[in-house]
């Protein structure tokens, strides 16, 4: 069962404020005419606004949309909540982004006392009907969420998309056809331009077609053990119950002024390695490599990584490191994204002791910062630090702020965990 | 129009034992007195080791996020709207 919730969070704005209701609102990374649109609730919908336009675009299409700034804590809530309500009905709840849940209820059914496939499917569908109430009543009575049913994690996302918001669907061996018959290759998840340019080169244009297509020429199609992969999907086989583990930790900024200098960037850098830093020691890694990225203002982009023999904990050396890399640039040009991640992790514990350095003392020192941190301030979340390096007070007060990522739930890990 | 604010405020709060929910009943801001009309949403967050609870309210014609400071249980008011353009 996929539980996907409608418009998140500018739904969920409209719960809060019920003023808001059946107005056209959007939630918007900056309110800015630049901003970008990240939610845009039911009724902003109707006019065409959609996630990923800009804020500006929004308002041509409707000049008196609502634009309101994220408030992360709002959606983790809501999303905490969807999961203590959802793991009633089974232990087997994955969260697959703040608003998108997966549930596998197929031993609901075997406990039921009916067996036969029709009364299951109504046991499942009374389920999701109940959820939907109890959302309702006990999370709030403005959200709603769209639910799909089927025999893989796949189609109950593709059921899920059938019909918003508030629907209810299956996808199952009597009407697949049917479904498939009803979208565009686009409609399928994962499958966007690139994917959909890949299987028209091969003569598939329709869902229909990529279902009927034999295993070879997906294979062509894909070049990759995908192709196998999609074979299996759509004809209703399990491949997507895997969870991946944590392969890096990073942060970007996405500057307000065009800074192009490796001086003039390092207060932002220093921002960025301090609060990747502490997200990196509070999961318990420390990492072998590091990697900078740079979007420039004329959209040319640039990006390096290093690797180092010894792990690095201390957000001083990582920061030292990834100036190091920043320095090699060869562009001088206004900046518009700065990014910084860490990747070959490896667990803090595993400590290599140093021939030249007193290893142990710099993990207390960092250890004791941290707590210091984490005691007055919020580093992982907010970025409100006790202790900075001084570099970085000349940054703005309010830059590198809090986000909910797209797409991914790694991050809900850290809140999770500390709520 | 949403107004960022940060100002002290008088909250009167009801624990109702039996449904077991906390809402805030009435509010006076810059001496005039709100009656709450509905609790849209409540949720908490964290600030180092300082626990918030946020209550996002509605009187009949403005709308309200007041913000409980659980360290030393003074609220705040952080933001008003009356859900209108900006």
């Amino acid at each position: 069962m996929h539980i996907d919730l409608n418009s998140c969070f500018a739904t969920i704005e409209q719960q809060a404020n019920p003023h808001l209701r059946g107005k056209p609102v959007a939630v918007a990374a900056y309110e800015t005419s630049n901003g970008c649109i990240l939610a845009a609730s039911v009724e902003a919908k109707r006019y065409g606004i959609k996630t990923g336009m800009r804020v500006k675009d929004g308002k041509l299409l409707y000049s008196k949309l609502i634009v309101l700034s994220p408030d992360p804590w709002k959606y983790r809530s809501v999303h905490l909540k969807l999961k203590k309500l959802l793991s009633y009905y089974t232990y087997d709840v994955t969260a697959k982004s703040i608003d998108e849940f997966v549930l596998d209820i197929s031993d609901f059914t075997k406990i039921s006392p009916c067996q036969d496939k029709v009364r299951s499917f109504g046991i499942m569908c009374d389920v999701a009907r109940e959820i939907k109430q109890r959302i309702r009543k006990e999370i709030g009575d403005w959200l709603t969420v769209s639910i799909g049913i089927a025999p893989n994690r796949f189609l109950a996302k593709v059921a899920s998309n059938l019909h918003k918001p508030d629907g209810l669907e299956e996808v199952n061996k009597d009407n697949f056809l049917n479904c498939y018959l009803r979208l565009k290759l686009t409609d399928l998840p994962y499958i966007k331009m690139r994917n959909a340019a890949r299987l028209g080169s091969m003569g598939i244009y329709s869902v229909l077609d990529f279902y009927h297509a034999p295993l070879w020429k997906l294979k062509v199609a894909f070049r990759s053990v995908n192709a196998y992969y999609w074979y299996l999907r759509l004809r209703g086989y399990e491949i997507d119950d895997i969870e991946f583990g944590r392969r890096s930790y990073g942060n970007s900024y996405a500057l307000s002024k065009p800074l192009a200098t490796p001086d003039e960037l390092s207060p932002i850098l220093s921002k960025l390695v301090t609060k990747m830093g502490a997200r990196l020691r509070c999961a318990g890694y420390k990492a072998r490599g590091v990697n900078i990225s740079i979007l420039y203002s004329d959209w040319s982009y640039w990006h390096k990584g290093a690797s180092f023999e010894n792990a690095l904990f201390d957000s001083r050396d990582i920061y030292k490191k990834a100036f190091k890399i920043l320095c090699q640039s060869a562009y001088q040009k206004p900046v518009r994204e700065l990014a910084v991640s860490c990747f070959k992790l490896v667990k803090l514990d595993s400590l290599q002791l140093g021939l030249f350095e007193n290893v142990d003392k710099k993990k207390d020192l960092v250890k004791a910062v941290d707590k210091i941190n984490e005691y007055w301030g919020d580093p992982v979340c907010t970025g409100r630090f006790a202790i900075t390096p001084a570099r970085m007070f000349l940054t703005e007060p309010n830059s590198v702020p809090d986000r909910i990522s797209f797409g991914g739930v790694k991050e809900l890990e850290e809140f999770s965990l500390k709520v | 129009m949403v107004e960022k604010i940060s100002s002290p405020v008088s909250v009167s709060l009801s624990f109702d034992s039996k449904k077991r929910k906390v809402y805030p009943k009435w509010i006076i801001w810059n001496n005039r007195f709100y009656p709450i009309v509905k609790v849209g949403l409540h949720h908490t967050f964290r600030q180092g080791r300082t626990l918030f609870h946020v209550f996002s309210v509605a009187s009949k014609s403005m709308f309200f996020r007041l913000v409980l400071n659980t360290e030393n249980l003074h609220w705040r008011l952080e933001e008003t709207s009356d859900g209108e353009l900006s």
